[in-house]
């Protein structure tokens, strides 16, 4: 829903500005025909321009957005889970981070953030190393598929951002995780 | 850091006795010891402040927290002991003898162009030998760290060393998203912000000199690890590569820290002063929470190259690393005791996780807490107190506890969650 809101604005934030760049092409002619305005024009000539480039840059900001939306509707970069005290990456994960794989294969522009985390049990200290080691298991795991390691950035959070902030073994299991953000 | 509290404050000995041998009246390092009985009747006053009534009750209450006495309540001395001198002899011993104390403490309090002057004489009941007597100094406002002071006085004169209620924590505070470095006395009063980044920092520690502080920072939107000079207040070192950087404990000017990147762990002792960078181990898996042994010839740490987080000593001249816990599926954050023979860390047991001590080969291990979530242990300078972090529900608490598990108190400091404490030496 929240996702959905965000697109929605993006959309009319974009169009908004695809009017306001079209407007003083509009205008030109008739400006044009006064002689007392030459400065004007030019300044009015430069927005247009500026105009065009915010358009341009807008577009692939929107594509992007598209392709994160998109990708994220699809549940493709849903966090991947692990048990109690560990780093190894489930053999139920694997078709998981093969799609992952793929998309990045597709998007060759795109560089990601890996973030490992940990449940609240244990020491802050082991479970920030046990963090790294997380997100190490999944940047391997994609880096011998062909992603290459210049693409995929590791943060540890260790157990200092929990999704769930809870106490249960429900919690603990979301909050074990490599999660993905694009960069 | 620590001077500055001090410079304001002159303590005046003018007489100070003590027998030649000095007598223990504590054994502290036993297995668990016999608390002494001590009075403290109210302070002499020539001022018409209620400076003296909050002195005598903060000193009770350091006495106490201490963990080495009884403090025999107001409530048994009646109208004849409580308005006897402080003199020898004006005090009857035997009186107090007879209420079971053993050791009293005497004091008086005069203000005098806005500084206070505390006298406070300490007499041993069985043959009113006096223990101790001291006058202290400072500015009006500052009275707390004249209690403080005394309360160490005495514990030293009864124990051989001195107490720990005029230490200085840090720690840190904050919640999801935001934690920051602060610093404050041990009482709670005096706290001060350190950092003021709207980041996660976490994972103080300040060298032996207090000149450098080590932290691990998200400020830059990824953990760095950052050496604070004190003194200049500049940022010394910056450790910016890929990975999980932390710094777990400092021996003269050398920062022992770990980092996790790849495949690897490696632990690095950093001298910030020759900017000497020196690799102790660097291996596969988690190698992380380094701390020295205080003759910096051994280190403990977490490895989990046996499967789960288990501790190792790895004796630095031979190159040997060795397993030191076999009992449970996690030992994890030692730290060596400030004389070298404990370690304390946090083990778990049936699903919580406890601070435990243990012998520096392994044997001895002891549980000291009981049932919730505890980390960060932490010896006072002393080697007396273990420090540590409590969490109840969400909330962590910073507590305090004598080595043998006994005398626990809830330190508080801010109104947030407070967690990783350790002495500012």
């Amino acid at each position: 829903m929240k996702q959905a809101l965000t697109f929605l604005i993006v959309i009319f934030f974009g169009s908004f500005l695809l009017f306001y760049g079209c407007a003083p092409k509009v205008i030109q002619p008739e400006q044009a025909s006064t002689p007392t305005s030459k400065s004007k024009i030019q300044s009015e000539d430069d927005r247009a321009r500026e105009a065009a480039i915010m358009e341009e840059e807008l577009a692939k900001k929107q594509e992007r957005e598209r392709l994160l939306q998109e990708a994220m509707k699809s549940s493709l970069f849903q966090d991947i889970l692990f048990d109690y005290d560990s780093y190894i990456i489930k053999t139920d994960d694997f078709p998981k981070l093969n799609d992952i794989t793929n998309w990045l294969k597709k998007h060759k522009d795109i560089k990601i953030v890996v973030e490992g985390h940990c449940d609240e049990r244990g020491t802050i200290e082991y479970n920030l190393a046990l963090g790294q080691k997380r997100a190490e298991a999944v940047k391997d795991y994609l880096g011998r598929f062909g992603i290459e390691e210049k693409r995929i950035k590791t943060i540890s959070y260790g157990k200092e951002i929990p999704v769930d902030p809870g106490h249960t073994e429900e919690a603990w299991a979301k909050n074990r995780r490599a999660h993905f953000r694009i960069e | 850091m620590k001077c500055k509290h001090f410079i304001a404050l002159f303590v005046c000995l003018f007489f100070f006795v003590m027998p030649c041998e000095a007598k223990i009246y504590l054994d502290v390092y036993g297995k668990s010891f016999k608390k002494v009985t001590i009075a403290i009747p109210d302070f002499k006053s020539q001022s018409d402040e209620k400076t003296n009534v909050d002195m005598n009750e903060l000193l009770n209450k350091d006495l106490d927290a201490s963990g080495f006495f009884v403090v025999a309540p107001h409530t048994l001395f009646d109208r004849e002991l409580t308005d006897e001198g402080i003199e020898k002899n004006e005090i009857k011993f035997g009186n107090w003898r007879s209420l079971g104390v053993e050791i009293l403490c005497k004091g008086k309090v005069q203000g005098k162009n806005g500084d206070i002057i505390f006298e406070g004489f300490v007499y041993d009941t069985l043959d009113g030998t006096l223990l101790l007597a001291k006058r202290y100094t400072t500015k009006y406002v500052e009275w707390r760290k004249i209690v403080h002071r005394f309360a160490d006085d005495i514990i030293y004169a009864l124990t051989g060393e001195k107490g720990i209620m005029s230490s200085r924590i840090i720690f840190v505070s904050g919640g999801r998203y935001t934690k920051e470095i602060y610093t404050a006395d041990i009482d709670g009063y005096n706290v001060k912000k350190i950092t003021n980044y709207r980041s996660i920092t976490i994972l103080p520690s300040i060298s032996p000199n207090g000149k450098y502080l080590a932290y691990t920072s998200y400020r830059e939107g990824k953990p760095n690890l950052f050496i604070i000079d004190l003194e200049k207040n500049i940022e010394s070192y910056t450790e910016r590569g890929e990975g999980m950087k932390f710094g777990t404990s400092w021996r003269g000017n050398t920062l022992l820290y770990s980092h996790t990147a790849g495949k690897y762990s490696t632990i690095y002792a950093l001298d910030i002063e020759k900017r000497n960078k020196k690799v102790l181990i660097s291996r596969e898996g988690i190698f992380a929470s380094p701390c020295f042994s205080p003759d910096g010839a051994r280190i403990v740490l977490v490895s989990d190259m046996h499967g789960g987080p288990q501790i190792f000593i790895n004796d630095l001249s031979a190159g040997t690393i060795k397993r030191l816990t076999y009992s449970g599926n996690y030992n994890a954050s030692p730290t060596f005791s400030p004389k070298g023979d404990l370690i304390a860390f946090v083990c778990s047991v049936e699903g919580a996780f406890e601070i435990c001590t243990m012998n520096v080969d392994g044997s001895n291990q002891r549980v000291l807490t009981s049932g919730s979530m505890n980390d960060s242990p932490q010896f006072s300078p002393c080697g007396r107190y273990i420090i540590y972090t409590s969490q109840k529900g969400g909330k962590h608490t910073i507590n305090l506890m004598l080595i043998n598990g006994e005398n626990k108190r809830t330190l508080k400091f801010t109104e947030g969650s407070e967690e990783q404490p350790k002495f500012i030496p």
